[in-house]
């Protein structure tokens, strides 16, 4: 139809080039005729006999003409390409556009004068070349000299598409990258609409259902018909014809209204999408999507749900602000959409379109609760300042619960904002009053429902910031104790009733209270993230997920800790450094958990200290379950906190021996295997005091007692037991040099063998359990701590034939020795640091792994 | 907890109570810690690949397969995530594992971590069901205890991801503390990770977890371990299963139309007494509810909304 593929016009092309070459000194003088656009020179071919015809070089203008003789000629009309406003077309109809080139030599010649009418398209083909059929069938090309020639009478047609001859169009013609086709792309021209007659039978639907596809495949058409969607009432008109179909139980019809409003979730636009869940669509347009040609024969029931058993809107306190009240729907009805009505439909692009218009208005809702009163009226519910005013509401208990829930969806709504977004909301809440809510929900209510949700907003707040609540309560309480020395009633009242605690201490207290005394597993499992997000000295349990969230904090948490701990944390710029309080020091997280270790955790482990100090260990107050929590703590703070600190209370307290009497048989296997992981990432620490505390304590017995009970199985007792045994012969091997890898065997200026805590603990438990382990000779784990034990005594006897005892004394000569061989056999430590924090970060994981 | 009833509400795909959950969650551990990494199986045997949370297709399977009262079967993982019923696929599978525990052996899937349920699917549906994720800790807890494999007649390794270059022998996954969050890496890790490639040895997997791994890994695998077979699932194959290495490796996949859109079929392997193989291929049917009306799946709504 047009001239040629897009091969045999990039040939056209070269030839062409070469033409308007010769020409090139020429173009100074423009011809003085009255012009639209600028005039650009040009050469202009026509086909005669299948061959392009050069039929000279001029300048080209696009040119209007008015028809009606009253009106002045609109010269700026078309001129520049961005003045259009897109404007009613009605107004220009009595305007003819024209393409006219005018012999550069001689500008009186007109070489080509060529109306744009009709359905001509115009092919603009590559940067220079412009081609079309006229309605009388000649095809013409014009060469420009310049690409910017090019663009400015494309723009001319452009504009003279909008508004003098709308059925013309124009195509850009490239070679696709990979050189074989060429890509077509539609700059301009007529689109077809769908059809907004008021009645409409299933040809018309159909019809417009192909051209609302079609649409979709250029972004051209697809703006058009977006802006034809805005601006036309089509999506009412829809509805309309919905309700009547559904009236006549037209079934095509109505499987093609849904088939159509699928297409336009399709255009993926956010102002289209908005349209269709505001008041006045949404229940049509979750009506028209009830049916789905997917299902033919079925209907799904969105409307009834959402009318009838679906989820209520509920207002604890009226809200009353309109405009709120709007966000709130629209997001509610955004999310039904994208979970219930078009779950299975939403490919990638279009969810994620929804989800960044959820987070925008969420965004809003934020930002708006912390400017309007809403969320004071409802804090007000829990202030007991107000217990006059409150006790004229009605259902008050019901409203505290509800406010609960409210509150917490209010701080699941900010998870996914910004985190200096969420910073201001959490202040905002904890200003407003947010402790006197918590305080109600643990010491008042005893509904585990409300203490759960009550306990996620902890979390979700300390998560985000470990010292915020604290801070803003801090500065809270001393402004106000600045300003009325009386209000230290106020601290009383809101929580500190007990008075041991301190004020740091408060929520940790709250927490581990309900630890021990509520029986809600559920709870139970919530309070114990709480409790070790609040202990976690990095400050943040997801840190390399979220590392920029809680960076500042880690920095400054980070002290006194071993070598194990991962130096290459990412800390990105302290970009909200003000968050936390600037006179926060190490000295005070220092104080913040040496008061932890002083008022909570001999609270916290009770259970296990008591047991130590004689109670039985089968109470019917510390249930199993509660002490597989607790045990896992210890092994937290053991592996995570400053080791002094917490070794010194776990050694004190005697923890670790009532942690080995929880291995014994009484005892579900889910706790024991529990106590003896302790046990193994507390070996892994590779800490002398612990080693030689726990080898002295004989905290180790029970394990073998477990293993004898299940060596003829294969279970995960029997792995667990593998594993353990497995580290202490893989930490012996590089001691021994039977590693290929390390440079041993080891040479050393003294006659001493090094003695490594493992390799101490391996002729401890060789010596302890010798009957056991040569009684299983076939087992292989047990053969190779004998192996190892084997060994190492050869290795001894050959190196110091004085040293024969079997089992090294511990006393303090000792102390300096390992000390000494941990320092000097480099690859050994290193091998064990690294292999510590994969074991210890795998089991960690297990534990808080429910905090990501 | 009375495990007919519970079943029967599940198989209706209706609101199990969180005190259940629980108490069967319990039981659950008591029973998967007395059971090995690499469980042993004997035939006949039906393998059964991603359930993906697909409900119904995970009904239509036992219905296809013989059913659980006749049919001895053995599950690759990745029983929640994805699909609409994650949540009741996983504890139909246990209230059967409870009622006939030689008759179901669970093994992990990469999928069954806290960290991969929060992201694919799982964790928000318990979120929208019961308004809090108490149930999903309680699911999540047994998810550590589930086994790591299992070997059928000591003939045919069964694995939800593959070959970890830490695995040599059957023995190296023994010595492994299974009751863990899946680690970043490791055996345990790649287990439950790796895939089957055309590789001439251990590469990187594009999956960020595990490796690849090809023929020669395979059959040294085979060979060292005087073994027939790798049967595993973990990648969506369209006709439901695929056999690789001249026949060393099967992928059996058992969700059909995965994700409600992928328009695969679906497959178990049957694996008889003489250790021949046998697939059953089956589709996604219409869903129905528990009295026989047709369903259309969907999530379920969030909960009342407060504002």
């Amino acid at each position: 139809m047009f001239p040629g593929t897009a091969a045999e016009t990039r040939e056209e092309r070269a030839g062409m080039r070469q033409g308007g070459g010769e020409n090139s000194e020429a173009d100074a003088k423009g011809a003085s005729i009255c012009c639209d656009t600028e005039p650009k020179r040009v050469k202009v071919y026509v086909l005669e006999n299948n061959e392009w015809k050069d039929t000279g070089t001029g300048f080209c203008t696009g040119e209007i003409e008015e028809l009606r003789k009253d009106e002045p000629s609109g010269e700026s009309e078309a001129g520049e390409g961005e003045s259009g406003s897109g404007g009613e077309p009605s107004a220009e109809t009595g305007k003819c556009a024209f393409l006219v080139v005018n012999n550069e030599e001689c500008p009186a010649e007109t070489l080509l004068r060529s109306k744009l009418e009709g359905n001509i398209e115009y092919q603009r083909q590559e940067e220079t070349l412009i081609v079309w059929k006229d309605v009388d069938g000649h095809d013409i090309a014009l060469s420009f000299e310049e690409s910017v020639g090019c663009d400015t009478l494309c723009g001319f047609i452009v504009q003279v598409q909008r508004h003098v001859a709308n059925n013309i169009s124009l195509v850009a013609v490239r070679a696709s990258n990979n050189g074989t086709g060429s890509v077509h792309e539609i700059i301009a021209g007529p689109v077809s609409l769908p059809s907004v007659e008021k009645e409409q039978d299933t040809a018309t639907l159909m019809e417009s259902l192909k051209a609302l596809n079609e649409n979709t495949a250029y972004e051209y058409l697809k703006n058009e018909t977006i802006e034809f969607l805005l601006q036309s009432s089509y999506i009412d008109l829809l509805i309309n014809l919905f309700n009547k179909a559904e009236e006549n139980k037209q079934l095509k019809v109505l499987l093609l209204l849904s088939s159509i409003v699928k297409t336009l979730i399709l255009y993926s636009n956010r102002d289209i999408l908005e349209l269709m869940v505001d008041d006045s669509h949404v229940m049509g347009i979750i009506g028209i999507l009830e049916y789905d040609t997917e299902f033919p024969t079925m209907k799904a029931n969105h409307r009834h749900y959402l009318m009838t058993s679906g989820p209520i809107f509920k207002e604890v306190l009226p809200l009353k602000n309109a405009e709120l009240k709007e966000l709130v729907k629209k997001c509610f009805r955004l999310q039904f959409l994208k979970d219930v009505v078009l779950v299975r439909f939403l490919d990638d692009h279009n969810l994620n379109l929804i989800m960044d218009i959820l987070l925008d208005l969420e965004t809003c809702i934020m930002s708006f609760l912390q400017r309007d009163s809403f969320l004071d009226r409802i804090m007000a519910l829990y202030n007991p300042e107000n217990v006059k005013e409150n006790a004229e509401l009605d259902d008050l208990a019901e409203k505290k619960k509800d406010g609960i829930k409210l509150l917490h969806q209010c701080v699941q709504m900010s998870k996914n904002l910004d985190p200096m977004e969420k910073t201001n909301f959490y202040k905002a809440l904890v200003t407003k009053g947010l402790f006197n809510v918590l305080y109600y929900a643990f010491k008042m209510e005893t509904d585990s429902n409300t203490r759960i949700l009550a306990t996620d907003m902890i979390i979700a707040i300390i998560e985000h910031d470990l010292l915020l609540i604290q801070n803003v309560q801090h500065e809270k309480l001393s402004q106000e104790d600045d300003a009325v020395d009386m209000k230290n009633d106020k601290l009383a009242s809101s929580g500190n009733s007990s008075g041991e605690e301190t004020e740091d201490m408060k929520l940790l207290a709250v927490l581990t209270t309900i630890l021990l005394t509520d029986k809600s597993p559920g709870l139970r499992g919530q309070v114990v993230q709480a409790l070790t997000t609040l202990l976690h000295p990095d400050g943040c349990l997801e840190g390399a997920e979220r590392g920029y969230d809680n960076s500042h904090m880690l920095n400054k948490f980070n002290f006194g800790m071993g070598p194990d701990d991962d130096p290459g944390f990412a800390t990105p710029a302290d970009y909200k450094s003000d968050v936390t309080n600037p006179d926060l020091t190490d000295l005070q997280l220092k104080r913040y958990f040496s008061n932890f270790y002083e008022q909570i955790a001999p609270i916290l482990f009770s259970p296990l200290i008591d047991m130590k100090n004689g109670a039985t260990t089968t109470t019917a107050n510390t249930d199993e379950q509660l002490l597989i929590h607790l045990v896992k703590m210890v092994s937290f703070i053991c592996t995570e906190h400053n080791r002094m600190m917490s070794r010194t209370f776990i050694l004190e307290k005697g923890i670790l021996k009532s942690v080995s009497k929880l291995m014994e048989m009484n005892h579900i296997p889910q706790l024991r295997l529990t106590a003896l992981r302790t046990f193994k990432n507390i070996m892994c620490l590779n800490d002398n005091y612990y080693h030689r505390y726990m080898i002295s304590s004989d905290v180790y017995d029970p394990i073998f007692i477990l293993l004898e009970e299940n060596i003829k199985k294969d279970n995960l007792t029997v792995s667990c037991i593998q594993d353990f045994c497995k580290i202490i012969s893989n930490h012996c091997i590089p001691t021994l040099g039977l590693d290929n890898n390390s440079p041993s065997p080891i040479k050393r200026s003294t006659n001493q063998i090094k003695k490594s805590n493992f390799v101490i603990l391996n002729k401890y438990l060789v010596n302890r359990f010798f009957k056991v382990f040569s009684g299983y000779k076939d087992v292989l784990f047990l053969k190779d701590l004998l192996d190892v034990d084997e060994r190492l005594s050869n290795l001894e006897n050959n190196k110091n034939s004085s040293n024969t005892n079997g089992l090294p004394p511990f006393n303090d000569e000792e102390d300096t020795v390992n000390m000494e061989d941990i320092s000097m056999d480099s690859t050994d430590h290193e091998a064990n640091a690294g292999q510590n924090k994969r074991r210890r970060s795998a089991e960690y994981d297990s534990f808080t792994a429910e905090m990501t | 907890m009375n495990l007919d009833h519970t079943l029967e509400l599940l198989r209706q795909g209706k609101h199990i109570p969180e005190e259940t959950v629980y108490s069967l969650c319990l039981e659950l551990q008591e029973l998967l810690i007395n059971e090995a990494n690499v469980s042993y199986v004997d035939t006949p045997v039906t393998i059964c690949g991603d359930i993906h949370g697909q409900l119904h297709d995970l009904l239509t399977l036992f219905e296809k397969s013989g059913g659980v009262e006749k049919t001895r079967y053995i599950f690759l993982g990745d029983f929640v995530d994805r699909g609409f019923y994650s949540l009741e696929s996983f504890l139909l599978l246990l209230c059967y594992k409870l009622r006939y525990p030689d008759r179901i052996t669970l093994i992990r899937g990469n999928h069954e971590t806290r960290q991969i349920t929060k992201v694919y699917g799982f964790y928000d549906e318990v979120l929208r069901k019961y308004g809090n994720c108490n149930v999903w800790r309680y699911c999540c807890e047994v998810f550590d205890y589930l086994s790591l494999g299992a070997i059928i007649n000591n003939k045919i390794f069964c694995v939800h991801g593959g070959l970890s270059p830490d695995v040599d022998t059957l023995d190296a996954i023994r010595g492994i503390d299974r009751k863990q969050e899946v680690p970043h890496e490791g055996p345990m890790c790649d287990l439950l990770w790796s895939d089957p490639d055309d590789v001439e040895t251990w590469s990187l997997s594009p999956r960020g977890a595990g490796f690849l791994f090809g023929k020669n890994e395979v059959d040294k695998f085979l060979h060292g371990n005087d073994i027939e077979l790798i049967a595993r699932a973990h990648q969506l194959v369209m006709e439901g299963y695929k056999e690789m290495f001249d026949g060393g490796l099967v992928t059996v996949w058992s969700a059909p139309n995965y994700c409600y859109r992928c328009g695969n079929i679906a497959a178990v392997l049957e694996i008889d007494d003489q250790l021949q193989r046998n697939y059953t291929i089956f589709e996604a049917v219409q869903p129905q509810d528990g009295v026989g009306n047709a369903i259309i799946p969907t999530k379920k709504p969030q909960m009342d909304y407060f504002l």
